[in-house]
């Protein structure tokens, strides 16, 4: 549960930092990329993230919105790669 | 408000009085060079590409051929196809003033491909320069919800071929340095442009200025930009009324940058010129998702998700079509 909020917490504020947002404006369950708060380049700036802070490899097969479209599908994927 | 629109239809784009287009976009060349610009006469570089050719034909129909300057930029990753098509395209329309400028000694001064290598190497690490071929392409279907990634590809002398999605750095590093290639022809466009007092022709259509698949100060910077209001498949209807040699109208549209043989489809518009022309149109003249669904022939939900896709390309390359902020 530790572990969740501290991996939550991180990749928010990496998303908030990237993106001059408001904290208020990114919830667990806003649609980051479909809300416009990440681009294309988000997207790949986002995969460095994960790969630097949590030496998670993505592949071409998993680029699908079900696994970056929300903090919480981020985080579900992160698991599952664990 | 526009009560009268046409049902979406797979005919919507097709141009009815092609004589009356043509002599309009020649006349306007023509005004935008002597009056506005105030140049006497067009420069132009020729790729034996589609857009390039047409944009050749409508300047030698709008100032004659004699003030026409036809210039190959090849380098050592062009096709030798591109030079020999743009020969035949020169005769095609009595263009006689035409230069070669091999720019690969100018590239090679920038390190273009050395840091194009470089980056690729850091990613395929067997990767040779000498043999192998490489080019980058995006992997995902358009009609996907989340923004395309690019992934290298290295073809090997054997025909095996590597791919593996690009980290960002070495994406924006490759990217970077085959940029160069783009300045680098602007650059001497210009050194002509100036050499005989007239202006440089642009020739990205519609699709590439709208969804920024052009290089800003690249093939982005020009004077007059005579198709940049065409749809793909009209520039075609164009290039046949006009006469462009039909192996230029046949030949597969490719990014003539990388090592490897690239298809635009695969580099950068993920589906074929044939259903984007249509489904562009759709979304700017706000067609329902599920009336276009209808004509081609796919899910509404695809069509929401290109156009989603659409959106998000043109707000992500508007950085690419602004003028300097002051």
């Amino acid at each position: 549960m530790h572990i969740e909020t501290d991996t939550k917490t991180k990749i928010k504020n990496y998303i908030i930092e990237s993106t001059f947002d408001d904290v208020e404006k990114i919830k667990d369950d806003t649609l980051i990329f479909e809300e416009g708060i990440l681009d294309s380049m988000g997207l790949l700036f986002l995969i460095e993230f994960l790969q630097e802070e949590f030496n998670l490899t993505t592949s071409d097969e998993e680029l699908v919105v079900e696994n970056f479209q929300s903090i919480n599908s981020i985080i579900a994927f992160i698991e599952s790669k664990m | 408000m526009n009560t009268t629109r046409k049902p979406f239809s797979k005919d919507i784009l097709h141009i009815e009085n092609i004589e009356t287009v043509c002599n309009e976009i020649i006349s306007k060349l023509k005004t935008d060079v002597a009056k506005k610009l105030q140049r006497r006469g067009a420069v132009i570089g020729i790729s034996g590409g589609i857009d390039s050719s047409v944009c050749m034909a409508l300047s030698a129909k709008a100032f004659g051929p004699k003030k026409v300057t036809a210039i190959m930029l090849p380098e050592q990753d062009s096709s030798d196809d591109s030079r020999i098509l743009a020969e035949k395209l020169a005769a095609k329309f009595d263009v006689t003033d035409t230069i070669v400028e091999d720019i690969t000694k100018a590239l090679d001064g920038f390190g273009c491909y050395q840091r194009r290598d470089d980056a690729i190497g850091r990613v395929i690490t067997n990767f040779d320069p000498l043999v192998d071929k490489a080019k980058i392409e995006i992997k995902q279907d358009a009609a996907s919800n989340l923004p395309p990634a690019f992934s290298v590809t290295v073809i090997k002398p054997n025909g095996d071929i590597i791919s593996k999605l690009l980290p960002v750095k070495e994406y924006l590093q490759i990217v970077a340095s085959t940029n160069f290639k783009q300045r680098s022809r602007m650059s001497m466009l210009y050194y002509h442009a100036e050499r005989l007092h007239y202006a440089v022709i642009g020739t990205p259509n519609k699709h590439e200025v709208e969804q920024g698949f052009f290089v800003k100060h690249g093939d982005g910077g020009a004077d007059v930009m005579p198709i940049g209001h065409l749809y793909k498949t009209q520039v075609y209807q164009l290039a046949s009324h006009l006469g462009v040699p039909q192996e230029i109208i046949d030949r597969t549209p490719t990014t003539d940058t990388y090592t490897a043989e690239q298809t635009q489809e695969d580099f950068f518009y993920q589906m074929p010129f044939e259903q984007m022309d249509l489904i562009w149109y759709g979304w700017e003249n706000n067609y329902p998702a599920d009336e276009v669904a209808r004509v081609m022939d796919r899910t509404s939900q695809d069509i929401e998700n290109i156009y989603k896709n659409f959106e998000r390309k043109r707000k992500t390359t508007e950085y690419l079509r602004m003028r300097p902020i002051f």
